[in-house]
């Protein structure tokens, strides 16, 4: 069967732990915005969504200078929602997968592949790197890793908002996007380098992270 | 399968220019209208009010002229594809006289499916505008869920009260008032298209 999927990037939050002023999306590393950045990794995706809230018009004017082919998607009620409800908004409508992606994230160009690769669903985590990470308990069995669990606790990777899902299992919530796979768990767990930009200290990693090439030597 | 049905707002979202301006340009008034319009849809000046002073610019050309010109203007046809292919389910609904627009609704088969403003005609030059549509009162007819599709200030009431509100800015720029409440804007017509194909 042709497997068909929409792409959701949520950039509607407002950031404020990292005290810019400015939606996450539009923080520039090393020059570049960071919706610009997931976008370049996704030139070949015909089926984009993005949603848009806080600083929408800014958002969208810096996106359309890079594509025109989006759909944008509207979370009017971004200072009460989370993620969650961003892509549960875009997950409507859409192809029989979302791939969610949280516009906060810089992602290793050289994983972007496998994430787009991926025909099944999946949920991605990193090496725990945050100071108050949001963890994926794993396990392993003969046909390969699956996440068991979310928790603040303990865990094995740190959860970094990428998921593929049937999207028919997303159109509700309005917390995290976790919340909304949590029952459909166990799910394969994907490993995808990632650096979340959510403080002035995680920008700063970023911004180092880009400049030395996404740490080439920590593969 | 939805049951929604589509009502898709005509200038600059079904017509790829602006239906007046460019008819005005034809007879080089393109500047007063092109004014009037803009102040219109950015919501500057009351719809009602625009519309009447576009309608006086225009009044004295034959409505026969005015109507071959409107039958020509450059049509979006991806979204006229759709129009025909979900014809029982779509409405035009625009600010536009009837009489003016008649030969383009001809065109595209829908007829039935159209509220505009409308104009009583005397040898062939208006002479009353009868009304001049509220959008807001076309849709607190509609009974069944809709999807509403549009770019201009007089849109917005549509697109907010809509299941599916979409704000398209493939002609022109949305209004400030679409984007406050449409839940989707898309740039490209292509894009409309697919979306508006999975909500059939």
């Amino acid at each position: 069967m042709l497997f068909s999927r929409t792409i959701i990037i949520s950039c509607a939050g407002m950031g404020n732990r990292l005290g810019l002023g400015t939606t996450k999306a539009l923080v520039e590393v090393e020059g570049k915005p960071l919706i610009v950045r997931q976008l370049e990794l996704l030139d070949k995706e015909k089926d984009i969504r993005i949603v848009v809230g806080y600083q929408a018009e800014q958002v969208v004017e810096v996106v359309r200078k890079y594509r025109q082919d989006i759909l944008f998607v509207f979370n009017h009620n971004y200072r009460k929602t989370g993620t969650g409800a961003s892509v549960a908004l875009a997950s409507k409508y859409a192809n029989p997968y979302i791939l969610a992606l949280d516009g906060d994230i810089l992602i290793h160009p050289e994983d972007i592949e496998k994430v787009l690769t991926c025909r099944t669903e999946f949920v991605s985590g990193d090496m725990i790197k945050s100071e108050e990470p949001w963890m994926i308990q794993t396990y392993q069995d003969l046909s390969g890793e699956y996440v068991s669990a979310f928790s603040k606790e303990k865990g094995n990777y740190e959860w970094n908002g990428i998921a593929q899902m049937e999207s028919y299992k997303m159109q509700k919530g309005t917390g995290h996007v976790f919340q909304q796979i949590e029952p459909y768990l166990p799910i394969p767990f994907l490993k995808v380098r990632t650096q979340e930009i959510d403080t002035i200290f995680d920008y700063e990693h970023a911004v180092q992270w880009v400049r030395n090439g996404f740490d080439k030597e920590k593969k | 399968m939805s049951n929604f049905i589509f009502l898709f707002d005509l200038d600059s979202t079904i017509t790829k220019q602006e239906i007046l301006p460019t008819v005005a340009g034809k007879v080089g008034m393109y500047q007063s209208m092109y004014t009037l319009t803009e102040n219109a849809m950015s919501g500057k000046v009351p719809f009602q009010q625009s519309f009447l002073q576009r309608v006086e610019l225009l009044k004295y050309m034959p409505v026969s002229q005015i109507r071959s010109m409107v039958a020509e203007i450059e049509l979006n046809q991806k979204i006229i594809q759709f129009i025909r292919n979900n014809k029982e389910r779509c409405y035009i609904v625009t600010g536009n006289l009837d009489i003016w627009i008649e030969e383009l609704i001809e065109n595209l088969g829908m007829e039935k499916n159209t509220y505009s403003s409308k104009a009583l005609v005397k040898n062939d030059y208006i002479q009353e505008v009868v009304s001049v549509i509220d959008k807001n009162a076309v849709i607190s007819q509609i009974v069944m869920p809709f999807v509403a599709i549009g770019d201009g200030n007089n849109d917005a009431e549509m697109i907010d009260a809509a299941e599916i509100g979409i704000g398209y800015g493939g002609v022109r720029e949305i209004s400030p008032s679409v984007l406050a409440c449409a839940s989707h804007i898309v740039y490209r017509e292509e894009t409309l298209v697919e979306f508006l194909k999975k909500l059939v």
